[in-house]
């Protein structure tokens, strides 16, 4: 099978040649996508920085209709909606927000998705929904420093308040002390914990939704667990012997 | 997929308890890589005092994981819709969008 060139593939994307059998409107043509990871003036190390992938980055041909390339975007980004949709709520104030959120930067992965190379989609996804996050808050606080941007971002943790969990019946003699002990963290430590323990992102992801080093994600997780931890031994939780 | 985080040196043979320490976390995460992941475990199955380290930390983990939220799958759900919608419609929102 002839592979084509990513020019091709572009080029059959701007004209909206269509191999598949529906008809439906022209994609229109792919703009550089300052949110969009891959997209010329981006900058895009996640996955390429990690030295042991397994799954090889998939390969367009000239036989690859934009059915396929639909059937690729719906395998590869329907699996995440969960927790796109868990960290958009972290992010934003409301559930109404967080659906527009994702929303958003679902377009925006669409649009984006030929110059995907197809490793590790969340970690894609989650680059492309913080991203579309910061243009959002800086549309609507066009004074805000980049710094005071980044403050915004970790905006709420497991702190028993708007996150569901004091709706939930406790489910074991731990929670009512676990919960006490993640209110006391800081924000950023409730921030670690919340998309790491309770979104189940890995580091990696944690640390490009946060906008910080890995090394920082591992540290702050550590003394964040620390801290609970020493709150439920303190109470006479957690000893094993 | 998860990524794996590689560490920068890889691990010795038989690593001492405090270089298994410095590593238990990301173990316990599933960020080690499998042959760095083999010898934590190794050093684990025989050497006590990191066995307690390692069940009392998972205790906490375990603790602080049972807090997840209990996520209402409605909007899920509409986002799964959202993006049929998108697909049908060349990459516009479509009429399904913000809860049409």
């Amino acid at each position: 099978v002839h592979t084509a060139s990513w020019r091709q593939v572009r080029a059959r994307e701007v004209v909206g040649m269509r191999i598949g059998h529906r008809a439906r409107p022209a994609v229109q043509a792919r703009r550089s996508d300052p949110a969009v990871p891959g997209t010329p003036g981006t900058r895009w190390a996640l996955g390429e920085a990690m030295g042991d992938q397994t799954d090889l980055p998939h390969e367009r041909t000239v036989d690859d209709p934009v059915d396929a390339l639909d059937d690729r975007f719906r395998a590869q980004v329907l699996p995440e909606l969960e927790v796109l949709y868990r960290v958009a709520r972290r992010l934003t104030r409301s559930p109404a927000d967080a659906e527009d959120l994702v929303q958003d930067a679902l377009i925006r992965a669409y649009r984006g998705f030929a110059r995907f190379d197809g490793r590790h989609p969340r970690a894609w996804l989650l680059t492309i929904l913080r991203n579309t996050h910061v243009n959002e808050i800086r549309k609507r606080r066009p004074d805000l420093l980049d710094d005071e941007i980044a403050q915004r971002l970790p905006a709420r943790g497991p702190d028993g308040r708007d996150d569901g969990t004091s709706e939930r019946a406790l489910r074991n003699d731990f929670d009512p002390l676990v919960l006490d002990a993640l209110a006391r963290l800081t924000a950023n430590h409730r921030a670690v914990i919340a998309l790491v323990d309770l979104d189940d992102l890995s580091y990696q992801e944690a640390a490009e939704v946060l906008g910080v080093p890995v090394g920082t994600v591992m540290s702050r997780l550590h003394r964040a667990r620390r801290k609970v931890r020493a709150h439920l031994e303190a109470a006479g939780f957690t000893e094993v012997h | 997929m998860r990524m794996r985080r590689r560490l920068p040196v890889p691990l010795p043979p038989r690593p001492d308890c405090h270089v298994v320490g410095a590593v238990l976390q990301a173990y316990l995460d599933g960020e080690l890589g499998p042959k760095d992941a083999e010898v934590v475990a190794a050093h684990l199955e025989h050497c006590e005092r990191c066995g307690i380290e390692q069940a009392t930390v998972t205790r906490v983990i375990d603790a602080i994981r049972h807090q997840r939220p209990d996520l209402d799958p409605d909007p899920v759900e509409r986002l799964g819709g959202f993006v049929e919608s998108m697909i049908e419609h060349g990459g516009h929102a479509g009429p399904c969008a913000r809860g049409d």
